[in-house]
């Protein structure tokens, strides 16, 4: 008896231990075994033997490129966008091998991630989220022949570019629909933290809704974490409390959010995702999400034949980066005749999100007569448009 | 602030309060028979993680309510082998338990996270169902919210008005004592972590498929110890818990209203709100405690063999 507990025991134990490694682990980095590794390995000692083995080239992928998600892939959200436009590169070219790591929660999991994705032959590196991007150029000198390609930030280096949709415009747009759908002139916004980004997205919305509406307020809860859901429920409700009639978001996932709005009967719009409309079958407004799939698949081409350049870029819904999602079952023909006119005069140039002057809360004026916000300003700013009610920062 | 945000707060109040209060009525029922479970954290996750998936995979909100339930029994049974049968420091098993359910809880939601479920259904508070509109979805409950305060009451009537009440209490104070009146206290302190573990997993069914109607890992965000806190604060009784529950969930949801109202505080302050606001209570409280806590809580009971 004493013997089977004494078993039983370190077999609890073992599995107690491997869990707990298991969260650290979850990173599916699984490296296809099958591949033969095309690369020297990541000690970059000189290759002194390896002519002598050459691998046959036809037999291996003629790219292998890493990506590493920030969150879990089919969370229909951000990082369901980005696996989605990581897989497209293998859709058009399908002799790339593509590595991928989900939940790499920080920066260090993703310097590690990222340096195995090396050891393992890839070549050109996407590093999805917002905490990635230091380890990436951190790693970007210590492996010049390596192409990294960072999705929404701002650093730029000579084998390290980013790039990113360009929701402020869409942002704009959202806010015309909300505009025009509330009745009690309230709009909420569940955000995870007063950062430069949510910022801006929360100025355009207002700015979009107040064109069509000028009595409407923006009024933003914080969640403090990207993943909340609890807390993310508790936001939506308490914006809902103050009859708030539209929702939007700026977390990772937007289920939680949308579910608790559709749940209590009011409209939402969503972010990050497309998918985010079966949340809510009923009082769903529209939504924007990223398809950077072709992006990817042209930046990945470019690494293939040696043209690739560190370039900067930023590309919104003419060039396909972004898409909106179809309208839900409530918004009148009116709603969606509006929105697709202020998206062809956005991209004329006869309306600009953030043309002066504009107003910050306390009235004092942040973008001059005839100024506009500039792309590279936007991750500075820490202040709400006038008609915004919440803290900036 | 008008009578629709001050209504409002009551109303997350209990939406996010009911979660809580299971957690913590199970860890009260846990307590009571002398076993602290610090893994707590652990199984509201791997319960909810669990729950999901089943709800997912049945479509039926209720085998996934029963399946959490389970969930969160067995996982207290595995902490009650290591601290009953093998004798294990509880504090580091619980540690061990919390860790074993982050790990267990993501490779079991993981298949799920991002899939749509159909939710518990929720019925109008009645008499109420002239109001407003406006006011209506305020009240408007799932029915593991309509059971959580008779749950409490259950739990009060199960301690301290049953045989198996005070054979439970019996053993948390003198467990030497209640072997020698003929009491199994190894049984009986299985029994507390079970009942523990099923409330736990009612809790935590009603984060992910009634509340959140999602599966995040960690998504639990520290509410396990936030209910062992409140039954500190609730000196182990289960009526005094729901008081704990309404303070903290309370001013969650009052840091929120004034977040939303305009209200010219950093939020990352107010954020802070309902923690500061637990332990203010708890160092006030503290002074005034006596005889509450069960006087052999988290100690080994050697036996007697």
């Amino acid at each position: 008896m004493k013997r089977i507990h004494g078993i039983l025991a370190i077999i609890i134990g073992a599995v107690l231990a491997i869990s707990a490694c298991a969260q650290q682990a979850t990173p599916t980095a699984v490296p296809e075994p099958t591949t033969p590794p095309t690369a020297v390995p990541a000690t970059a000692v000189p290759p002194t033997e390896a002519p002598a083995t050459e691998v046959p080239a036809e037999e291996g992928p003629c790219l292998i490129i890493g990506a590493t998600y920030g969150g879990p892939i089919m969370d229909a959200g951000y990082n369901q966008a980005m696996h989605e436009a990581i897989a497209a590169i293998k859709e058009n070219i399908s002799c790339v091998s593509i590595i991928e790591a989900e939940n790499v929660y920080d920066e260090a999991g993703a310097t590690s991630t990222i340096e195995n994705m090396i050891a393992e032959g890839a070549k050109m590196i996407f590093a999805t989220a917002y905490a990635h991007q230091y380890p990436a150029l951190g790693l970007a000198e210590k492996y010049p022949d390596v192409v990294f390609e960072h999705v929404g930030g701002w650093e730029m280096g000579a084998n390290f570019a980013n790039i990113f949709g360009k929701p402020p415009d869409v942002w704009y747009m959202m806010g015309v629909a909300a505009g025009m759908m509330t009745e009690t002139n309230k709009l909420g916004f569940v955000a995870a933290f007063p950062l430069a980004w949510t910022d801006v997205f929360v100025n355009a919305y207002a700015l979009g809704a107040q064109s069509v509406n000028p009595d409407v307020e923006v009024i933003v809860g914080y969640t403090f974490g990207w993943g909340d859901s609890a807390k993310e429920a508790e936001t939506t409700n308490s914006l809902i409390n103050q009859e708030v009639d539209v929702i939007s978001m700026h977390v990772d996932s937007p289920q939680t959010v949308i579910s608790t709005a559709e749940s209590r009967g009011v409209y939402s719009i969503g972010y990050q995702n497309l998918a985010a409309q079966q949340f809510a079958p009923e009082y769903w407004i529209t939504g924007q999400g990223f398809t950077l799939g072709d992006k990817f698949t042209w930046l990945a081409s470019t690494v293939m034949d040696g043209t690739w350049e560190p370039i900067f870029l930023r590309c919104g819904l003419s060039d396909g980066c972004m898409a909106i999602a179809p309208f839900g079952p409530k918004v009148p023909q009116e709603v969606v005749d509006k929105v697709a006119q202020v998206q062809a005069d956005l991209e004329s140039g006869k309306i600009v999100t953030f043309a002066g002057p504009i107003k910050d809360q306390d009235g004092n004026v942040k973008i001059k007569e005839g100024e506009v916000l500039t792309d590279d300003a936007m991750s500075n700013v820490d202040w709400f448009v006038q008609g915004v009610v919440g803290s900036p920062k | 602030m008008s009578l629709l945000a001050l209504l409002g707060v009551l109303s997350s109040t209990i939406f996010s309060g009911t979660s809580l209060l299971y957690a913590t009525l199970g860890e009260v029922v846990t307590e009571r028979s002398g076993t602290v479970n610090l893994g707590l954290e652990g199984v509201l996750l791997v319960s909810a993680a669990t729950g999901y998936g089943v709800t997912v995979l049945t479509a039926n909100p209720l085998v996934g309510v029963l399946a959490a339930m389970l969930t969160g029994g067995l996982v207290n049974l595995i902490f009650g082998y290591l601290i009953i049968t093998r004798k294990a420091n509880q504090l580091a098993a619980g540690l061990a338990v919390m860790f074993f359910g982050y790990g267990l809880s993501a490779l079991i939601g993981k298949p799920f996270v991002g899939k749509l479920i159909k939710s518990l259904p929720r019925y109008m508070f009645p008499g109420l169902e002239d109001l407003p509109l406006r006011y209506t979805s305020l009240f408007k409950f799932d029915f593991l919210i309509y059971l959580v305060i008779p749950m409490a009451i259950f739990i009060w009537w199960l301690l301290y008005r049953t045989r198996w009440g005070l054979s439970l209490r019996a053993v948390g104070e003198n467990a030497e004592t209640a072997y020698a009146s003929g009491r199994n206290p190894g049984a009986i302190k299985f029994q507390g972590l079970f009942v523990g573990g099923l409330l736990a997993g009612l809790g935590a069914a009603h984060l992910s498929i009634a509340f959140t109607m999602n599966w995040a890992e960690y998504m639990t965000g520290g509410r396990g110890f936030i209910a062992i806190a409140l039954v500190i604060f609730s000196k182990w009784h289960p009526i005094r818990a729901i008081a704990g529950v309404l303070v903290f969930s309370g001013a969650v949801a009052f840091q929120l209203l004034l977040q939303v109202s305009g209200v010219n505080i950093s939020p990352f302050i107010l954020d802070m709100f309902p923690f500061v606001l637990t332990l203010t209570v708890l160092l006030i409280w503290g002074g005034t405690r006596k005889h509450s806590a069960p006087a052999t809580l988290g100690r080994v009971y050697e036996g007697t063999e």
